[in-house]
């Protein structure tokens, strides 16, 4: 066999071992190449081909991962993304993507990440440091504002990102950052070779919106765009350089074509969920749950009811000093004395609102880790009390009394307040009147007043026009430092009293040392305990009354392989490359 | 004739209802039941077990199914007996006279729910006889102003033509076009955090008047514009009559039928309207009952899908009302028809 | 008048308000509390830094007459704003939806009134009769019901007897398909909405056809015709009909007027992708460039359809022009 040969033998074999057909003019470059370093999953091995439907309350806005804000957009952007780190929905902890492997110094302050050889992005260009760098100067660029230029900031200054060769970036941090890895979740790496010159040219912010021509976007996601027709649908397509591969070796992902349809409300989702049109819901309330549920062998799909989330719900009171020279209303006087407010959370009859308004779907909370939160919750708080009698003897001792059906206060006055909640929010106005009920049985009298969404902001964050309010939160990472500005008094989202120049109260000084604190402990056992100190402390001072915790609930078409939902977003499809369909599934005609 | 006297009569009546629904409803319309959401209307029973009449017509006790969410039993072990005039909640009749007395009820602290639950287990007799009030009350005057309004400046517009009527129909046009909600955006900012239901109910009337004239108004003045050439018109002015008399003799009643109908239709709008000015902050707040709510209420697919069928019983009550209205608004054409 | 100058004078007053639209709108802007970028102050996760580079960039805090002029200037270059939802220019946005919008209007008004000229008709004929009676509960139960509840009653409906598709305008494969199949899939998709929005519609019409045939039926030179032994049908359809054009010509203007806003409760539900919902959600999300376009293609309908109204009265009867 002549030397010549054996070349072109060897070249056959290293082509065909490394996947899909390339051109034979690249057999050669690619024996060059690196041999692409794939992710392998865990999961089970599926069947190639089909397409998943799944609706969205909105239309989205943009297809740019540095802009996009609102949930529609970023739900399809992520499926088109890779990013270097990423945290497991389902572990909820932080697991190598992008990044093969990553080294933390033991200051905390030096993160050095090795990147995977080989992977290509959806357009076929290779991938590498100068991407990441690039990318990273992207986030933090002033003048693009991107809401993760913040997040990318460490003790008041932004990260320090330095290419130390084509596979190693190096990142350096100003102080030591607990968690520092989950920072680079979700952050997406941009191509270079399609952005530069926008970049340069000041246009990036405005580059790839929902017109461009899918050939002038690329990504590391296991989807890549295909079309958008306005008001019907935005489609992706398989990613076929997607760098993740199954148990034996296929290139994931198994699904050709994801489709994201827009519908107006709740219910349009759940029509199309029931009709088949659509094969995954997620994000509905526990009636339509249980009316979808009610179906589940006859119309063949699945829903499943995953138990507490992050999400949770609250009451507070508005805490604010008056606007300068005018005088404080009666009410703050009440709202100020912890008593009064534990009170009020002795009254609410949690069970109720739980079996009420989220047909049992919700578990009644003491503080603001709900249980779903499984890393970080405080499992020694004492359960919320319901004694409606211990809520009057409260009272009576901070001076209140009842005269007749009504409650008032050591003046004379009645106690009387309005209730601020979203008039779209149909869940947190059932909870209001549920809760109105309860504290007339005490003698208050609370109004619920239905505002529209934004004018309700505005007058809680904004006017501080309200005196008391009802809001969920969660959502976001399950680690503490996302809630962050909630919880420092000088956070702008301390809803009670936002933006406190010093803090007001000395346990609000305590939470702020101990939230401070943790962000730079880098042992999860120290930080846990800390955490479990500041979910103590709210829970005792209630600044807000915690209502309950809503379960997640999700449903997806039968004969979905590798379906796991999780708690985290994105409930159905945070693991799409590994989904697919069972033989013969789904049944309804497409 | 008769049937201009039938319905009034019967409109009387469910405004009577309307005022005395503190004694007709058995229960306080904001009273939740937490332990009975969704549940169904009570059969009610004459003939015991044993076969034989009963002295007095009874109810058996629900109990909730374990283990499920809206599903009971009637327990036949606790049968209650309906009485009448019987003492209950306390309640302020008309809204002036304070009272306990209920026409029926049943013994001690039980309830009896005739016409079922709601999704927070309130009675959902109670509260159709309790939102009748505001519903029939601002829905009535809502409609009633602009449908005036509209047909004086329809028929103004109609009859004098040039100027006044360009300047009237554009105005018609600009209240039209301009999407109210944005407004109502506006005005909820302006007004204080919590309005009194006496508030919410001039608010109905002002905001539904303010814009409501425009389409009458329309209607009204096309109408007006033939009958001012008319022979009869042209007769009355020669011999001197004045404008306002020609308008109110000859041209208004001409424009009877159009504003008529154009009542009944706006009514059940009204009615309606309430709800998008709660949306807003603007109308009734909970837990105060009206209709428009009850029957926004129904339109989420759990209600429909899941057979709750009583709660389409105000509906029907509702629907008959505005049958009534419409009878009398008809008749009340006919009516001015023969006259004329 | 001429009519040419008529027609000019009207013109300007159109204009005027549209013009009165557009500053109303952005009046209540600056009145209304919150932004397009309020929502985003509920979450931890965005800084304020962030929020207020990006209110620079949306230039939301200019006062409200430079916010208009720039808005002005948009219109005048044919773009009629930036949609900060959608982030595109308004103009062709609203262009597709309306078209949306109008294809499905225009069929759910023919329909609704080929049906309730006959119907109002023959209440009016049969007025007093069980058909009067029944068709008067009908219609009550049409107007008394919020238009979402019908729309969404009629589509699970739909839904139970199966065949039709739960909502869109079209499949996801339409594009592709044959000019037939095209055909039959827009076809397919349009029927239960235009179902809903005729009977939506019907009930205004039906009401006021029967009340002003009524009157035109108790007219003098009618009553004559009967007596002297004219066919009942031919006396309505030609006579009292014609007598009756007026109030009718002014409620087609009606029509035309809403064609643009009828729609809306129906397009929510079946997900139409029309301007209702487009409205709706900008309204929600306050995007005033959005909210004014919309706001002001509806006039459009509004001025043309009493022109239109105008117009027909005009020549429907001569007397008016005296």
């Amino acid at each position: 066999m002549t030397p010549r040969a054996l070349a072109l033998i060897v070249a056959w074999c290293l082509f065909d071992a490394t996947g899909p057909v390339v051109s034979a003019g690249g057999a050669f470059a690619r024996l060059q190449a690196p041999a692409p370093e794939l992710l392998t999953t865990t999961g089970e091995v599926g069947r190639f081909g089909g397409h998943f439907t799944i609706t969205q309350r909105a239309e989205p806005r943009t297809l740019n991962p540095v802009t996009a804000v609102d949930a529609p957009s970023r739900e399809i952007v992520r499926q088109t993304v890779g990013d270097l780190i990423h945290i497991n929905r389902e572990t909820q902890l932080a697991e190598a993507a992008l990044a093969k492997s990553w080294t933390l110094s033991p200051d905390g302050r030096r993160l050095v990440v090795t990147l995977r050889q080989g992977v290509r992005f959806s357009d076929g260009q290779p991938f590498d440091a100068d991407d990441v760098v690039f990318s990273f100067q992207v986030y933090q660029d002033e003048k693009i504002a991107s809401p993760q230029r913040e997040l990318l900031r460490v003790g008041g200054r932004p990260i320090a990102v330095r290419k130390v060769d084509d596979r190693t970036v190096q990142f350096d941090l100003a102080e030591a950052k607990a968690g520092a890895e989950r920072l680079f979740d979700s952050i997406a790496i941009l191509p270079r070779h399609l952005l530069e010159k926008a970049f340069a040219e000041g246009r990036l912010a405005e580059a790839w919106s929902l017109s461009t021509d899918p050939a002038a976007i690329a990504g590391l996601g296991p989807f890549r765009f295909k079309e958008y027709v306005s008001g019907q649908r935005t489609v992706l397509e398989r990613n076929p350089h997607y760098w993740k591969q199954d148990r034996q070796g296929q290139r994931l992902p198994y699904l050709d074509r994801l489709v994201f349809v827009p519908v107006t409300s709740e219910d349009a989702q759940v029509l199309r969920f029931r009709n088949g049109e659509a094969d995954g819901i997620l994000r509905i309330g526990a009636e339509n749950f249980d009316a979808l549920a009610r179906e589940q062998e006859a119309r063949g799909y699945v829903m499943r009811d995953l138990g507490p989330g992050l999400d949770y719900t609250f009451l507070f009171f508005n805490q604010n000093d008056p606007p300068a020279g005018a005088t404080a209303p009666r009410a703050l006087a009440w709202f100020r004395d912890t008593g009064f407010r534990q009170a009020v959370s002795l009254a609410i009859d949690r069970e109720g609102i739980a079996r009420l308004v989220y047909r049992g779907r919700a578990v009644p909370l003491a503080g603001h880790v709900p249980p779903g939160n499984r890393r970080w919750t405080n499992t020694k708080l004492p359960p919320p009390v319901h004694s409606p009698g211990r809520a009057e003897a409260l009272l009576k001792e901070r001076g209140f009394r009842r005269m007749g059906d009504t409650l008032v206060d050591a003046d004379g006055q009645a106690v009387e307040f309005s209730i601020l909640v979203s008039s779209t929010n149909t869940v947190l106005r059932q909870i209001a009147t549920v809760i109105q009920d309860d504290l007339a049985g005490i003698g208050i009298r609370a109004h619920v007043a239905p505002f529209e969404f934004r004018a309700m902001i505005e007058r809680v964050l904004n006017t501080k026009d309200y005196e008391a309010a009802i809001l969920a939160l969660g959502g976001g990472d399950a680690d503490p430092n996302a809630e962050l500005n909630v919880w420092l008094s000088s956070g702008p989202q301390h809803f009670w009293r936002p933006a406190q120049p010093q803090p007001a109260t000395a346990w609000e000084a305590e939470i702020d040392r101990l939230m401070r604190a943790q962000v730079s402990m880098l042992a999860y056992e120290e930080r846990k305990r800390a955490y479990d100190r500041v979910q103590e402390i709210v829970a005792t001072n209630v600044p807000m009354v915690f209502l309950v915790s809503p379960s997640v609930l999700v449903g997806a078409r039968a004969g979905l392989g590798n379906l796991r939902p999780a708690v985290l977003d994105h409930q159905l499809l945070w693991n799409v490359e590994e989904l697919f369909w069972r033989a013969g599934m789904p049944r309804t005609p497409r | 004739m008769t049937r201009l006297r039938t319905s009034v009569g019967l409109l009387a009546i469910v405004y009577v209802a309307a005022a005395t629904a503190g004694f007709l409803a058995p229960y306080d319309p904001a009273e939740q039941n937490r332990r009975y959401p969704f549940a169904p209307p009570v059969k009610v029973h004459v003939l015991d077990a044993a076969g034989s009449i009963h002295r007095r017509p009874f109810v058996y006790e629900l109990r909730p199914r374990p283990g499920t969410f809206d599903e009971y039993d009637e327990d036949r072990e606790r049968p209650l007996e309906i009485r009448f005039f019987v003492r209950g909640t306390p309640y302020r009749l008309a809204g002036v006279v304070p009272s306990t007395l209920h026409l029926f009820g049943v013994e001690g602290s039980r309830r009896v729910f005739l016409m079922g639950t709601d999704e927070y287990g309130r009675d959902v007799l109670s509260r159709l006889l309790h939102g009748a009030g505001i519903s029939l009350g601002a829905g009535l005057l809502a409609a009633a102003a602009a449908v005036s309004l509209g047909l004086v400046i329809g028929s103004i517009a109609g009859y004098y033509g040039g100027a006044s009527d360009m300047l009237a129909m554009r105005a018609a046009e600009l209240v039209m076009a301009v999407p109210s909600l944005y407004l109502l955006l506006a005005l909820r900012a302006a007004l204080p955090l919590h309005l009194a239901p006496a508030d919410a109910f001039v608010l109905l009337v002002a905001v539904v008047g303010a814009v409501g004239w425009a389409r009458p108004a329309l209607l009204v003045r096309a109408v007006v514009s033939t009958v001012r050439t008319r022979d009869f018109v042209v007769a009355a002015r020669s011999s001197g009559a004045s404008d306002v008399h020609i308008l109110a003799r000859h041209v208004l009643p001409q424009a009877a039928g159009v504003a008529l109908t154009q009542f009944a239709l706006l009514v059940p709008q009204c009615v309606l309207a309430e709800v998008t000015l709660s949306f807003f902050g603007l109308g009734v707040s909970e837990p105060a009952p009206s209709w428009g709510t009850m029957l926004a209420d129904l339109q989420r697919f759990h209600i429909l899908a899941a057979a709750y069928w009583w709660l389409f019983l105000p509906a029907i009550a509702i629907v008959a009302v505005f049958l009534l209205y419409y009878s009398i608004t008809d008749a009340l054409h006919q009516r001015l028809m023969l006259r004329s | 008048m001429r009519p040419i100058r008529l027609l000019l004078v009207r013109a300007l007053y159109s204009a005027f308000v549209l013009a009165a639209v557009s500053v109303l709108l952005f009046a209540a802007l600056g009145a209304a509390p919150g932004d397009f970028l309020t929502d985003l102050r509920l979450n931890p996760q965005i800084s304020p830094v962030t929020l207020e580079r990006l209110r620079e960039r949306y230039a939301l805090d200019d006062p409200v007459p430079v916010q208009y002029a720039r808005w002005a200037a948009s219109v005048f270059r044919g773009e009629f704003g930036y949609s900060l939802l959608y982030n595109r220019p308004v103009a062709p946005l609203l262009r597709e939806r309306a078209a949306n919008t109008l294809l499905l209007t225009v069929i759910s008004t023919v329909v609704a009134w080929v049906l309730a000229v006959p119907i109002g008709a023959l209440t009016a004929r049969r007025r007093g009769t069980w058909v009067d009676r029944l068709v008067a509960v009908v219609v009550t139960v049409l107007i008394a019901l919020p238009d979402l509840l019908i729309a969404l009653v009629l589509l699970l409906i739909a839904i139970q007897v199966g065949g039709l598709p739960t909502g869109g305008m079209v499949s996801p494969g339409h594009e592709a398909m044959p000019v037939a199949a095209r055909a039959f899939d827009l076809l397919s998709h349009l029927a239960m909405p235009v179902v809903a929005l005729a009977l939506l519609l019907s009930p205004v019409v039906i009401r006021h056809v029967r009340a002003t045939l009524i009157e035109a039926l108790d007219a003098p030179f009618i009553q004559a015709a009967r007596a002297k032994g004219a066919d009942d049908r031919r006396l309505v359809y030609r006579h009292a009909l014609r007598a009756s054009a007026t109030p009718i010509a002014a409620l087609l203007g009606v029509s035309i007027a809403s064609l643009l806003s009828a729609s809306l409760a129906v397009e929510a539900v079946m997900s139409w992708p029309g301007i209702g919902p487009l409205l709706l959600e900008a309204i929600h999300a306050r995007d005033v460039h959005l909210v004014v376009g919309a706001a002001l293609a509806s006039t459009c309908f509004l001025l043309a359809g009493n022109l239109v109204a105008d117009g027909l009265v005009l020549f429907v009867d001569p007397r008016t022009r005296a």
